[in-house]
């Protein structure tokens, strides 16, 4: 199979004022997969998440030294225009968190601010195909003026996963998009992650071993702020290397 | 960092799994020395004894498909314990096959003389029956220690059990070329030494699994 790496981490580090986060993480993301980031809470793997976007720049006391590439391209150098970032990293996160407005504007929203449609058409048709993308257009096409706050958990979050890819992103972050949900809504979003990443590059943090095994094609476990491994989704659940990572996903971390 | 699960229950159930093996283990091996017995003495009154233990042994299979099934469910196990779990489900299959062979063999007895038999014949196909039971002593001990080296000598020693059954089959044949009415007799004798042949099939596989769940790939064939 040839891959290419769309993020690279090269000795990231992360810091909460004096107390260290992340440790020297070095890693490689591959463009159109699924990677799944694993690791007991407070382990890291949601702040190295949002390193990615740069979401822990609005964090005063956080300071992060090392590289990340995204096409080769270093987001932490001076100058980096950060909303452009964000344009072409999208985020989904634990909590559903449509914004008070219609289903329509939700969608409309970020097209908008980032200037992407010329015109009502222009926007009719990137509401329409994102949110066919989000798998959600036949369940809300008849309301799109409703509140979106107004639909199911799991609706909700197909939502913001519209809204994310409502932007043309490159790379979707999802911070335990799952773990607000049913297991029926639950498979309705891995259906959704399957198909998306034939388009986009998916980085995925969960609390669900079952889940980082249905879902992704590689999996990276943190532990205490390090990347303890990284490597093929099937060998971290069938064989891992690492004894640490074997006792945290059958269970028996002490 | 310790060994067990933070459920303990999980722990438990892995225990049973793993003692029923052993103990599936061990009633499968006794029952190939009972059958080789019963077939080197002629001993057919052993033969209704052999068959009830190789029912034990079929209950023990269910039992553990079951245990899986239900561990399966439960724990959604991974690594390490997903492998205890499918390599176990393919060791009773292979323990069970390996009882119904035994059994099958003892039965092949009844209808023999219970003397007139040639001693070389009989001894070439003691020589066999111990060396399959060897490579199941020496396969289980693999399982108990999950020993590789073990596992990887007992796949090397099914080439001395393939060997040791030919030359069991030749006398056998040489049995029957000595005179046409030993036909069926033969035909039963062919049989049994066969049948120990597949039996060190079977124990091999156990090997191969033993193998696969300790390291989590199979020992590579050295052709």
């Amino acid at each position: 199979m040839n891959r290419e790496a769309k993020v690279i981490s090269k000795n990231v580090d992360v810091f909460y004022g004096n107390k260290q986060a992340l440790f020297d993480i070095n890693l490689e993301i591959f463009k159109n997969e699924v990677t799944a980031l694993i690791g007991p809470s407070g382990c890291g793997k949601s702040t190295f998440l949002r390193c990615i976007n740069r979401m822990n720049d609005v964090i005063d006391i956080c300071k992060i030294s090392g590289e990340i590439e995204i096409d080769g391209f270093n987001i932490y150098k001076q100058g980096v225009d950060v909303v452009r970032l964000r344009e072409k990293v999208g985020m989904v996160f634990q909590k559903p968190n449509p914004f008070p407005k219609s289903i329509y504007d939700n969608i409309a929203y970020g097209p908008n601010i980032h200037g992407i449609a010329q015109n009502k058409q222009e926007l009719d048709e990137i509401v329409e195909n994102s949110l066919k993308k989000a798998a959600l257009w036949n369940e809300v096409k008849d309301r799109l003026n409703e509140p979106g706050t107004g639909l199911s958990g799991g609706q909700q979050q197909r939502l913001c996963i519209a809204r994310a890819i409502s932007i043309n992103p490159e790379i979707i972050l999802m911070d335990e998009p799952c773990s607000a949900l049913d297991p029926i809504a639950t498979a309705k979003i891995e259906e959704l992650i399957d198909s998306l990443k034939s388009s986009y590059t998916i980085v995925i943090v969960t609390h669900s071993m079952a889940q980082a095994a249905r879902v992704s094609q590689r999996t990276g476990f943190f532990h205490l702020g390090k990347l303890i491994e990284m490597d093929e989704t099937d060998k971290i659940f069938k064989n891992p290397n690492n004894k640490m990572t074997q006792d945290y996903i059958t269970g028996r971390f002490g | 960092m310790s060994d067990d699960h933070i459920v303990k229950s999980y722990d438990e159930e892995l225990h049973i799994i793993n003692d029923a093996i052993v103990q599936m283990g061990s009633l499968t091996e006794s029952l190939l020395e009972d059958s080789m017995n019963a077939i080197t003495k002629m001993d057919k009154d052993s033969v209704s004894k052999i068959v009830e233990s190789d029912k034990k042994i079929n209950k023990f299979r269910a039992s553990i498909d079951e245990q899986i099934m239900t561990l399966l469910v439960k724990r959604s196990p991974v690594a390490i314990d997903l492998r205890l779990a499918i390599s176990t489900l393919k060791i009773s299959q292979d323990l069970e096959r390996i009882g119904d062979l035994a059994k099958g063999n003892a039965k092949k007895i009844l209808p023999l003389p219970e003397d007139d038999l040639p001693p070389e014949m009989l001894n070439s196909m003691r020589r066999l029956g111990e060396a399959v039971q060897k490579q199941i002593k020496l396969s289980l001990d693999s399982y108990l220690e999950r020993s590789t080296e073990k596992a990887i000598q007992v796949v090397k020693d099914d080439e001395q059990v393939n060997d040791l059954t030919k030359i069991s089959i030749k006398e056998v044949l040489d049995f029957l070329a000595k005179d046409k009415k030993n036909l069926e007799f033969a035909t039963n004798l062919l049989f049994v030494s066969k049948n120990l042949e597949r039996a060190g099939d079977h124990i091999t596989r156990i090997a191969e699994n033993v193998y696969y769940l300790i390291s989590g790939d199979y020992p590579k064939k050295n052709k």
